[in-house]
C-alpha cells in the first residue's frame, strides 16, 4: 500500500519523479483525490511558502516544490473534476500587455494552485481584454496582474479600467504585484491588493476569498 | 563625431573612487549595458541639450540602450568610456548602421545585421546573427521598448545532459576579437577617460545569457526556470559548466591583458543578479558552494596579474550575499539597489565601504526617477551622494539603466544634482 504520506516530503523536497510515483500508486489504489490534495499538497506548499518567507527556501526550491506538485496534480485534476471537487477559489493570472517576464508570475502561479486555487494562466504580454474575457468564460472572482518594468505598470491600471467597463470590476478582486510595483501604486490604480511575493500572494488570495 | 576631451581629470576621477581616494566623484553612462541608457533617453537629452539632430544609434539592441556620442559626452561630463563585446546579444557586430524605425516612431540607428519581422499583432522579432532562416531569439512586444528572449529549449534527456552544449558561446578568443579590443582599449584611454572593459565570457550562469539569444541553435539547458531549478538539483552539471568556463576565461584574459595592459582601468565580470527586490536568489550556502570558488578563481588571477578593478552586477536585495562576494574578490558593486530589502545606503556603507566601490545607487529608477517630480529627484541625488561617497569610492550612475519613458526633465535633474554635488 502507497504511502501518501510521503507526497508531502516529495512535493517539500522539489522531488517530482517520487510524487509522480506516489501520485500513480494512490490512482492505481484508488484513494481520494481531494484529500491527497488538502492533507499533504497544500501543507507542503505552505510549507514551502512559509520557508520562502523565511528565506530557507529561495527561487530554484520554489520551482522545484511547484514542478513536483504539478507532476502530482496534472495526474489528480482529471479526478478531481470527475467528483465535482471545488477548488479553493478561481484564478485568472498574467502578465500584463507589453511586458514579457513571467518568472514572478509562474511562482505565483504555482503557489496559488498550490494552494487549492483553480489558475488560469494567461501567459506574458496579455491585452486587458484577454484578461477580460478569460474572467468572463471561466467565472473566476480573482485577478492576478504581474509587471517587471516601470514602462508596463501603467498598463495595470489600463486592465482594470478595461474589468470597469466590461461591468466586471464589482464581481472580482484584483492582486497586482512585480519588482516595481508598490502598496501605494496598488491604492493609486484602484486595485484590491498588492502581493509583495509568491508566498504572501497566498495568504492574500485566500483572504479576498474568504471576504 | 567631435574630438575626445584630452584631458585625464577624468580618468583620475574614476581612479581615485577605485582606490577609495574620495574626490569629485566621477560620472558614468553607457559605461556598461548595465549602468546605459534607453535610446529614447539618449534622444531627448540630444534634444534638450540642442545638439545635432541625428539618429541616435543602439550599440546594446537587447536593451536597446542609445550610444552616447561624444558631443553629448562633453556636454554630461561624463569620466568613464566603456569598451564593449565584438559583437551584442544577437551575435551581430556593431556595424554597418542603418536606420530603423521603434514601435513608438523614434528612427534610431541599428547594425546592419539587426533583421526583424513584424507578425499581425505588432510583435517585432529579430534574429541570432541577423540569420532570417533560424528561428527568432527575442521579441519586443506591439508598443515596447526592449527586447526579450524566447526560449528556445530543445527537450531535456536528464541522462544526456552534456555540459559543452552550455559552453558553446566560451570558445577562446580569436586573433579577430584580440584586434579588436586592442583598438577599442587604445580609443578608449585616448579620450581621457576611464575606462571599463566587458571582455565577455566571465559571466556565471547570467539569467540573461542562458537563453543564448546571440546563437542560432542553442542545446543544454537554456529555459530560464531550468537553469534556476538546475543550480539546485543538478549542480554537478553546473559545476563543470563553470570549471570550463573558467579555464577558458582564464586563458582568453591573459591574452587580452597582453594586448590592452593597463589601458583598461575596470574589467565587468558578471551580471549574474542574486537579488529579488526582498529576498535573495540563492542561500549563502549555495552561493558559496556554487559560484564562489570560480569567482576567486578569475579575481585571483586578474589581481594577481592585473592592475584591473573587477566589476560585480547583481540586483536586488544582497545584503548577506555581499560579504562573500567581497571575499570573491570583487571590487565595485553595481547597481546597488537601494530600493531593494535591507539594502539602505547607510548600512551598505558602514559595513562594506571599505571593502566595495559603489558604481551606482544614486537614484532610483523604479519609483523616483520615472515617476518623481524633478524636485524629488534632485533631494535624492543629494542624499544618495552624500551617503554613499563616505565610502570613498562611489562612481555616479543611477540604479541600473536609465529607462524607456523616463521624463527628460528627470534626467536633466538627476545630473544637475550630480553636478551641484560635485561643486
Amino acid at each position: 500500500m502507497v504511502d501518501t504520506a510521503k507526497l508531502y516530503d516529495a512535493v517539500l523536497n522539489g522531488d517530482h519523479k517520487t510524487s509522480a510515483a506516489i501520485t500513480d500508486a494512490a490512482i492505481a489504489e484508488n484513494l481520494d483525490p481531494q484529500e491527497m490534495v488538502t492533507k499533504f499538497m497544500i501543507p507542503a506548499m505552505d510549507e514551502v511558502g512559509r520557508r520562502f518567507e523565511n528565506e530557507e527556501y529561495f527561487v530554484p526550491e520554489l520551482l522545484l516544490a511547484a514542478r513536483a506538485m504539478k507532476a502530482s496534480l496534472d495526474k489528480l485534476r482529471p479526478l478531481l473534476a470527475a467528483r465535482g471537487a471545488e477548488p479553493t477559489g478561481k484564478v485568472v493570472i498574467g502578465t500584463v500587455k507589453g511586458d514579457l517576464h513571467d518568472i514572478g508570475k509562474n511562482l505565483v502561479s504555482a503557489m496559488l494552485e498550490g494552494g487549492g486555487f483553480e489558475i488560469t494562466d494567461l501567459g506574458a504580454d496579455v491585452t486587458p481584454e484577454k484578461f477580460v474575457a478569460a474572467v468572463e468564460k471561466t467565472g473566476a472572482t480573482l485577478v492576478c496582474l504581474s509587471a517587471l518594468l516601470t514602462v508596463t505598470m501603467p498598463a495595470m491600471k489600463t486592465t482594470i479600467e478595461a474589468f470597469v467597463k466590461a461591468g466586471l470590476r464589482e464581481r472580482i478582486k484584483i492582486i497586482i504585484g512585480g519588482a516595481p510595483v508598490t502598496q501605494q501604486f496598488a491604492d493609486d490604480i484602484g486595485a484590491d491588493a498588492y502581493g509583495a511575493s509568491a508566498s504572501s500572494a497566498v495568504a492574500i488570495a485566500r483572504k479576498l476569498v474568504a471576504a | 563625431m567631435n574630438e575626445p576631451s584630452a584631458t585625464q581629470e577624468s580618468r583620475r576621477r574614476l581612479q581615485n573612487a577605485l582606490a577609495h581616494r574620495g574626490g569629485a566623484l566621477p560620472l558614468d553612462f553607457d559605461g556598461t549595458a548595465v549602468s546605459g541608457v534607453h535610446v529614447s533617453c539618449v534622444a531627448g537629452l540630444r534634444r534638450h541639450y540642442g545638439l545635432e539632430p541625428r539618429p541616435v544609434a543602439v550599440h546594446e539592441p537587447y536593451q536597446m540602450l542609445g550610444r552616447i556620442d561624444e558631443d553629448l559626452k562633453q556636454v554630461l561630463g561624463i569620466d568613464v568610456e566603456g569598451v564593449y563585446p565584438p559583437r551584442t546579444m544577437f551575435g551581430f557586430a556593431n556595424a554597418d548602421w542603418k536606420e530603423w524605425r521603434m514601435p513608438d516612431g523614434l528612427v534610431v540607428l541599428v547594425p546592419g545585421d539587426f533583421r526583424t519581422t513584424t507578425d499581425a499583432e505588432g510583435n517585432t522579432y529579430i534574429y541570432p546573427e541577423g540569420d532570417l532562416s533560424v528561428p527568432p531569439s527575442a521579441k519586443m512586444p506591439a508598443g515596447g521598448c526592449f527586447f526579450d528572449s524566447i526560449i528556445r529549449q530543445e527537450p531535456i534527456e536528464e541522462e544526456n545532459l552534456n555540459p559543452g552544449d552550455n559552453l558553446e558561446e566560451f570558445q577562446p578568443i580569436s586573433e579577430e576579437d584580440l584586434a579588436y579590443f586592442r583598438q577599442a582599449a587604445r580609443d578608449a584611454v585616448r579620450t581621457g577617460r576611464g575606462v571599463i572593459a566587458n571582455f565577455g565570457g566571465t559571466a556565471l550562469g547570467d539569467i540573461a545569457l542562458v537563453p543564448a539569444p546571440f546563437l542560432k541553435h542553442p542545446k543544454g539547458i537554456r529555459d530560464v526556470a531550468e537553469w534556476y531549478m538546475a543550480t539546485r538539483s543538478r549542480t554537478d552539471f553546473v559545476h563543470r559548466i563553470f570549471d570550463r568556463q573558467c579555464e577558458i576565461v582564464l586563458g582568453n584574459l591573459s591574452r587580452i591583458h597582453a594586448e590592452v595592459g593597463d589601458a583598461v582601468d575596470a574589467v565587468f565580470l558578471c551580471g549574474t543578479d542574486f537579488g529579488t527586490q526582498n529576498s535573495s536568489f540563492c542561500s549563502v550556502d549555495s552561493f558559496r558552494g556554487l559560484y564562489m570558488p570560480y569567482y576567486r578563481r578569475i579575481n585571483d588571477w586578474i589581481h594577481g596579474n592585473t592592475a584591473w578593478k573587477t566589476f560585480k552586477h547583481t540586483c536586488g536585495s544582497v545584503d548577506r550575499l555581499l560579504p562573500s562576494l567581497i571575499e570573491s574578490g570583487f571590487d565595485i558593486f553595481n547597481p546597488v539597489q537601494c530600493s531593494a530589502a535591507r539594502m539602505d545606503p547607510e548600512h551598505l556603507v558602514s559595513a562594506y565601504g571599505r571593502d566595495l566601490v559603489f558604481w551606482g545607487g544614486c537614484v532610483d529608477t523604479q519609483k523616483t526617477l520615472p515617476f518623481g517630480t524633478p524636485e524629488q529627484v534632485r533631494e535624492e541625488v543629494l542624499r544618495r551622494c552624500e551617503i554613499l561617497s563616505k565610502s570613498g569610492g562611489l562612481v555616479f550612475n543611477s540604479i541600473h539603466n536609465l529607462q524607456a519613458r523616463t521624463p527628460v526633465g528627470n534626467i536633466v535633474a538627476m545630473l544637475e544634482a550630480f553636478r551641484e554635488f560635485n561643486r
